[in-house]
């Protein structure tokens, strides 16, 4: 790591008053740590943000949940209330990385991380993320990359909080000392690659993101999250779903699909969603979401097997939040 | 689908030059090692980064402007509390806390195994919770408690995880042991009376090389009064 | 033993010991020999008079064979334990390699100035010899000022300053210019007659102390060293005998060490005496190295290892770390401490060579081999050692062999020896050709190994084995695996087999003071495998007292030879060098007590913590009150590992694994549900330690099965995934219920009748053993490794193939 000036904030308006002159946020300092010790970023200058009071913690609102950006992994999967109301988000943050990265580890740095690429993470490449006109897992090694929307860049969005998120229709909000708070759609807050690579949100460098809010679900709704991995401790997913399904008796009212590692911007399918919708959730209906899931998706040269392995994670995680089935023992930590 | 997918074999612009081809000298082309660094931006954390270029410089430098204290780049005296006494250290801001421990004070028995947060080798509790110290900046564990291997027990004899341990011989090489001891008693304090399932879910950021893992579920269980499964 | 090529130099020591004339002064004695409830029974050995008493089988015995506690265990749980990675000498400085970061090159120049301007900046050091990696028998093909670079990653130069980071961005300064060269990563690739060469000409690995390299007498063609030919009988005659033959091609993977503790030293530059504290598996092999590199007296090298963090057999010798700090600490004048970053670990530290391999078995309907025929091509990188016919070649009974091993040269980091070299990937392929041939045959996979396999000791393990629970709820039927819906379930067996290596070089000195305390001393070093509890207990056995009691002190030069610890020789060779000189101490001691007890020493012995009189003309004394009757302050004995009592009599150990899969047919994933294994390793010293061994060797196989892989971009030549998390290794969550069973097999060889378990730990079987239940629950063979998700669902697509049933 090269040398860098660390400016410890206390208050979100001294943070965000030190937001200029390329300053680096750092919240639990996980990806950016990694980052930098990889030679991939060299910031002269960290806004610390960690030690800001009232960036973290969960409410719960007559309107559903407000999460601190500076709440830990490890809170958000072990909080009754989102355990059991917002399972598929309990679920998410309980089995990203490891026990002691969720510890470490803020909503707001894990919805910030960057992709997942063994080409974009290596000092050795200079890779389209970085500023070059190549990608190198068009022709190299792309086992785990995208199945979609993997024309220009193929790595995979990294975070399962998000495909929680997304499936939960939650907004980030960001403030600037310019101007002011403004609220993003989750689903309108990651940039796909095809508009700029090198940009992964809509966040402005003058913007901090200090909150996750979470519209209560309609009264019926079931969720889960499941990821797979070649192996069961700590590994990246291979596959995973979220699944939000608003029930009315056994009939799905609504269904949210989403995917994380199947594409660099986390995923929803409408096309699997229209599957359920109106129909009871069986085994039947759960398979064919999944199937309708791949629609469109184009492996690549080495990855055609995640399009087998979605469809299975997608139905799986559709019964687990029917209560049609327990949690899946093929499924990652 | 909305989003315009493509095909890779429609981007033959996006695929690395011919002269990159193995058979060929890789001395031009898409590969400039470090290159991409110059006036590239990367961002993380969602701002944009400067080139990060800058001299090395022992300046100490910890000044407090509008309620931002700031350190660095150069070492700076910063107070850490570890293993319940208070101490003193010249650091840089760029100071892992792991670093500080091992280089800086002389703690050694907290690894650093693959410093990525990969194997959690380097395991201390922040108060009362297992963390990375190699992907914890020192100055961040200023006003926590921070307990290494070398305090876990307090009174001088074995901790209850370090006793079953040994009984068990839940070590080979002993590079990953103090780790996995640190996430073991942690996983104690918060689950006094775990399940073989909530041991190996308390670990799963602990790598072991040599393949001690049945020995560290069995020692941990055994001491939290569990009857281990014969391992 | 013809080909393996594990350590070339204890063949001829073991040759040796097998023709040397029985020394005179030889007694006959009577020792137990075979696995007790089985076959034991009493042999007659001739062994030299001055030998100790014969052990006698482990259940007879208080310390020996029980399982004290490990000798170290304190120190490794309360963080107090120093490796070689936790050195910190006054003024000691930080180096750093600065790493190669083109896959082929020649080196036109290194610029060190701007590193060198740097504060705290106190030496830089150029490479100008390479260590590791093949060697062209003709070095004027490529001349060059600096070692020529074989691969991204390679060592070019390395930085000492005052702090890790100041080394860090140094080693960044140092401008290399390269003259790039055609490269090439792919084996498949590299066998091409156009592709480019690793090297300009034949070139040849040595091997380390812990075995790999490769042959030096064969042909090279381009990139091709090789083949190696071993012809035994008349393999074509064989193959028209046979009834039934199996042929099958099985690929797999490199596999990286990844020690968790990384290769590299602290080394100490004073003019009379230069001192290294290294990671190493051998304190010996690395004073050599050092002494032959410097051209220095090894009395003046001292080498180091208290503590250390794990080898699997790439930890020998000095290596560049180990030159190239002693450099900087000669140059410097200050302590040097330079260990490799994980990234650097990854791609110069050594590796387990893949393996491309055609396996062919005849045989006739009854199961009797008639031939077998192994073609195999590997890559060890810019380095050899990929032979891989140690198990066609030494597992089965067949009169007809023809085996060919190739090592392809590729621009990757050199291999090194790695747990029974060779073997895991031998034992994929043979264990399921073995497998489909019992299929073919419709026999049992028991049976046909009865049949096939003379090994005693094996045949009491597979008795075991078939006797056990989880063997008799296997559905012999493949395919037809209990289990509904999309989950299978499966079980299959595998063995393997290692072999008897001794070190002669294998010392140590035991010492009995008046105060009563005892200590052995030996340069052995302990790589976690517990050779430091395992020489307690033979002291505590001699004397009487407790294992705590004993001081162990090893892993340091200054002491008496120890062995390098590769191959599972440490405690075949040292033991009995400890319980020999422990012996002639103990008589010492006794004689030096005798007068002052009013005695002679016949009259006494030595037991439960006690000085006892054998006519009872004594009350017992406690042995510390005894000592203090010393005539002298200390006593002590050394002795040294003399050769095996009847080397004729070679027995290879080995085991025989069960493992149970799950396997989701839908996901793609393998789930090692349990492993049940029967392995042997001579007298068992510590079963506790032997069966953690076991463990770990059964999870490094798993982990080697369906996880690990080392990727090189083809087209670049970079490894993608030089660290713990692409780089996938087995974790807590991936384990299964682990049966270990440990069979005491006495073959009456030395005066502890002892070996090593680190190969023979179920690494070689693991994969197979696995890949034989996925077959035995799917009806489809998967023949590679890494059997991840994409692997098993490609496999899964072909049809089940009826044709293994019978």
């Amino acid at each position: 790591m090269k040398q860098f000036t660390l400016a410890d904030c206390t208050t979100e308006s001294a943070a965000l008053s030190q937001l200029n002159g390329g300053a680096v946020v750092k919240a639990g300092g996980v990806d950016l740590l990694d980052l930098m010790k990889s030679g991939l970023i060299a910031p002269s200058r960290l806004v610390n943000i960690r030690n800001i009071s009232g960036m973290n913690g969960i409410q719960s609102t007559p309107d559903g949940l407000k999460i601190g950006a500076l709440t830990t992994l490890a809170e958000i999967s072990e909080n009754p209330e989102i355990k059991s109301q917002y399972a598929i988000l309990s679920d998410a943050c309980g089995h990203a990385a490891t026990p002691h990265i969720r510890n470490m580890a803020t909503l707001g740095g894990n919805l910030l991380q960057q992709n997942r690429c063994w080409y974009f993470r290596s000092d050795d490449f200079a890779c389209l993320k970085k500023g070059k006109d190549v990608c190198f897992a068009f022709d190299g090694l792309n086992q785990y990359h995208a199945i979609f929307d993997n024309g220009t860049c193929p790595s995979v969005a990294p975070s399962s909080a998000a495909v929680a998120l997304l499936g939960l229709n939650a907004n980030v909000e960001l403030s600037s000392a310019k101007r002011g708070k403004r609220t993003v759609a989750l689903k309108d807050f990651y940039v796909k690659p095809e508009v700029n690579p090198m940009t992964r949100t809509v966040i402005q460098p003058d913007e901090l993101l200090t909150a996750v809010t979470v519209p209560k679900p309609a009264s019926g709704t079931r969720s889960a999250y499941q990821k797979y991995g070649d192996k069961k401790s700590f590994d990246w997913a291979i596959a995973d779903a979220g699944v939000v399904l608003e029930m009315n008796g056994n009939i799905c009212r609504k269904a949210a699909i989403v995917m994380g590692a199947a594409s660099p911007v986390v995923r929803r399918s409408p096309e699997a969603e229209a599957v359920l919708q109106g129909k009871p959730i069986t085994e039947e209906t759960a398979r064919a979401a999944g199937k309708a899931a791949m629609q469109g998706a184009q492996p690549l040269s080495m990855n055609g097997y995640k399009v087998q392995l979605f469809p299975v994670a997608i139905y799986r995680t559709i019964l687990l939040a029917a209560g049609q089935m327990g949690r899946d023992p093929s499924a990652a930590g | 689908m909305s989003d315009r997918t493509t095909l890779p074999q429609d981007l033959p612009e996006q695929t690395p030059a011919p002269e990159n081809h193995p058979t060929q000298p890789v001395s031009g082309g898409g590969i400039s090692r470090r290159g991409f660094l110059k006036g590239a931006g990367v961002t993380a954390a969602g701002s944009a980064l400067l080139e990060g270029v800058q001299v090395f410089s022992h300046e100490a430098v910890a000044a407090t402007r509008n309620g931002v204290k700031e350190y660095g780049p150069g070492a700076v005296p910063v107070t850490l509390t570890v293993n319940g006494k208070e101490h003193t250290l010249q650091i840089e801001p760029r100071t892992t806390l792991a670093e500080a421990l091992r280089v800086h004070m002389g703690l050694t028995g907290t690894k650093i195994i693959c410093d990525r947060g990969s194997c959690s080798g380097c395991t201390v509790l922040l108060d009362k919770t297992p963390i990375n110290s190699c992907m914890t900046l020192a100055m961040d564990a200023i006003g926590h408690k921070v307990t290494t291997i070398e305090a876990l027990s307090s009174n001088g004899g074995l901790h209850p995880v370090q006793a079953a341990f040994v009984k068990h011989d839940a070590m080979q090489c002993g590079f990953c042991t103090p780790g996995m001891v640190m996430t073991c008693s942690a996983l104690l304090d918060q689950n006094p009376k775990p399940t073989e399932e909530d041991v190996r879910k308390a670990t799963a950021g602990n790598l072991c090389r040599c393949g001690t893992y049945p020995r560290i579920f069995a020692a941990t269980l055994e001491a939290a009064g569990t009857t281990p499964r014969n391992a | 033993m013809a080909t393996t090529k594990l350590t070339p130099e204890v063949d001829p020591l073991l040759q040796a010991a097998a023709n040397a004339a029985p020394a005179a002064g030889t007694e006959t004695v009577q020792m137990p020999v075979g696995v007790p409830g089985y076959t034991l029974r009493q042999e007659p050995r001739q062994v030299p008079v001055t030998e100790p008493p014969v052990l006698p089988v482990n259940k007879d015995l208080q310390y020996i064979g029980k399982s004290p506690t490990r000798w170290d265990s304190h120190a490794k749980v309360s963080g107090t334990a120093r490796y070689t990675y936790d050195m910190q000498l006054p003024g000691m400085l930080y180096a750093k390699f600065v790493c190669a970061s083109v896959p082929h090159a020649r080196i036109v120049s290194v610029d060190t100035s701007e590193a060198e301007k740097l504060p705290g900046v106190k030496g830089v050091y150029v490479v100008q010899h390479l260590l590791g990696g093949a060697v062209l028998r003709n070095p004027s093909l490529d001349p060059s000022k600096y070692p020529i670079v074989r691969y991204a990653g390679q060592p070019v130069a390395a930085v000492a300053a005052t702090h890790p980071h100041i080394a860090e961005q140094a080693a960044q300064l140092v401008k290399v210019q390269y003259d790039a060269k055609p490269f090439v990563v792919d084996m498949t690739q590299a066998r091409q007659p156009n592709s480019p060469q690793v090297f300009p000409g034949p070139a040849d690995q040595a091997g380390s102390a812990g075995g790999g390299g490769g042959p030096h007498d064969v042909p090279q063609t381009g990139n091709v060293h090789g083949p190696s030919i071993h012809k035994k009988g008349d393999p074509e005659q064989g193959f028209k005998d046979a009834d039934v033959i199996v042929e099958g091609k099985y690929t797999t993977q490199v596999q990286v060490h990844n020690a968790l503790e990384t290769h590299g030293v602290v080394a100490d530059w004073k003019p009379d005496l230069l001192t290294v504290w290294a990671s190493t598996q051998g304190t010996a092999s690395v004073r050599d190295e050092l002494a032959a590199y410097f051209k220095m007296p090894k009395s003046q090298i001292r080498v180091i290892t208290e503590f250390m963090g794990g080898g699997f057999g790439a930890k020998f010798g000095a290596g560049n770390p180990g030159v190239v700090a002693a450099q900087l600490s000669k140059q410097t004048g200050a302590p040097v401490w330079l260990m490799l970053d994980r990234k650097q670990e990854q791609l110069s530290a050594g590796n387990r060579p893949s393996s491309d391999q055609t396996l062919r078995i005849g045989a006739k309907k009854d199961g009797t081999i008639t031939a077998m025929q192994l073609i195999s091509y590997g890559t060890a990188g810019c380095g050899t050692g990929a032979g891989c016919a140690g198990p066609v070649t030494h597992l089965y009974d067949s009169p007809n062999l023809h085996t060919e091993e190739n090592d392809v040269f590729i621009n990757a980091g050199p291999a090194a020896a790695f747990r029974a070299p060779g073997h895991p990937q031998g034992a994929f392929a043979l264990e399921q050709s073995i497998d489909e041939l019992a299929n073919k045959l419709n026999m049992d996979p028991i049976d046909l190994r009865d049949k096939i396999d003379s090994n005693p000791v094996r045949r009491v393990e597979r008795q075991i084995i078939r006797e056990s629970a989880l063997w008799k709820s296997r559905n012999p039927k493949p395919g037809a695996g209990a289990g509904s819906g999309y989950l299978k379930r499966g079980v299959g067996l595998s063995q393997s087999v290692w072999y008897r290596f001794i070190r002669m070089d294998s010392s140590a000195e035991v010492r009995v003071h008046r105060d009563g305390s005892i200590e052995v001393l030996s340069a052995v070093q302990d790589i976690g495998t517990g050779i430091k509890t395992v020489m307690a207990q033979v002291l505590a056995e001699q004397f009487g007292v407790p294992p705590q009691q004993i001081a162990v002190k090893i892993g340091d030069t200054n002491y008496p030879i120890g062995p390098n610890s590769g191959g599972s020789v440490t405690t075949a060779s040292l033991t009995p060098a400890v319980r020999d000189a422990a012996w002639q101490a103990s008589q010492k001691f006794l004689a030096s007590i005798a007068p002052a007890l009013n005695t002679t020493a016949d009259d006494l012995v030595l037991t439960g913590g006690e000085v006892r009189s054998k006519s009872g003309k004594l009350q017992p004394v406690s042995f510390r009150r005894a000592a203090k009757k010393m005539d002298t302050d200390v006593v002590s004995a050394q002795a040294k590992r003399i050769p095996d009592y009847d080397p004729a009599k070679y027995d290879t150990y080995g085991g025989v694994d069960v493992a149970e899969v799950e396997v989701d047919t839908e996901m793609g994933l393998i789930h090692v549900k349990r492993i049940f294994a029967v392995h042997d390793c001579g007298r068992p010293m510590n079963p506790m330690q032997v069966k953690n061994q076991i463990n770990g060797g059964l999870i490094q196989g798993i982990s080697y099965a369906l996880y690990e892989n080392r990727l090189l971009d083809p087209k670049f030549g970079y490894m993608v995934n030089p660290n713990l998390d692409m780089y996938k290794i087995a974790g807590p969550r991936d384990i299964p219920q682990l049966d270990v069973h440990v069979i005491e097999s006495y073959i009456g060889q030395s005066s502890t009748d002892a070996s090593g378990i680190g190969e023979a730990a179920g690494v070689m079987s693991a994969a197979a053993a696995i890949a034989n239940a996925f077959h035995n629950a799917t009806g489809v063979r998967i023949r590679s490794t890494p059997m991840t998700p994409a692997v098993v669902l490609e496999a899964l697509k072909q049809a089940p193939q009826r044709s293994e049933t019978a």
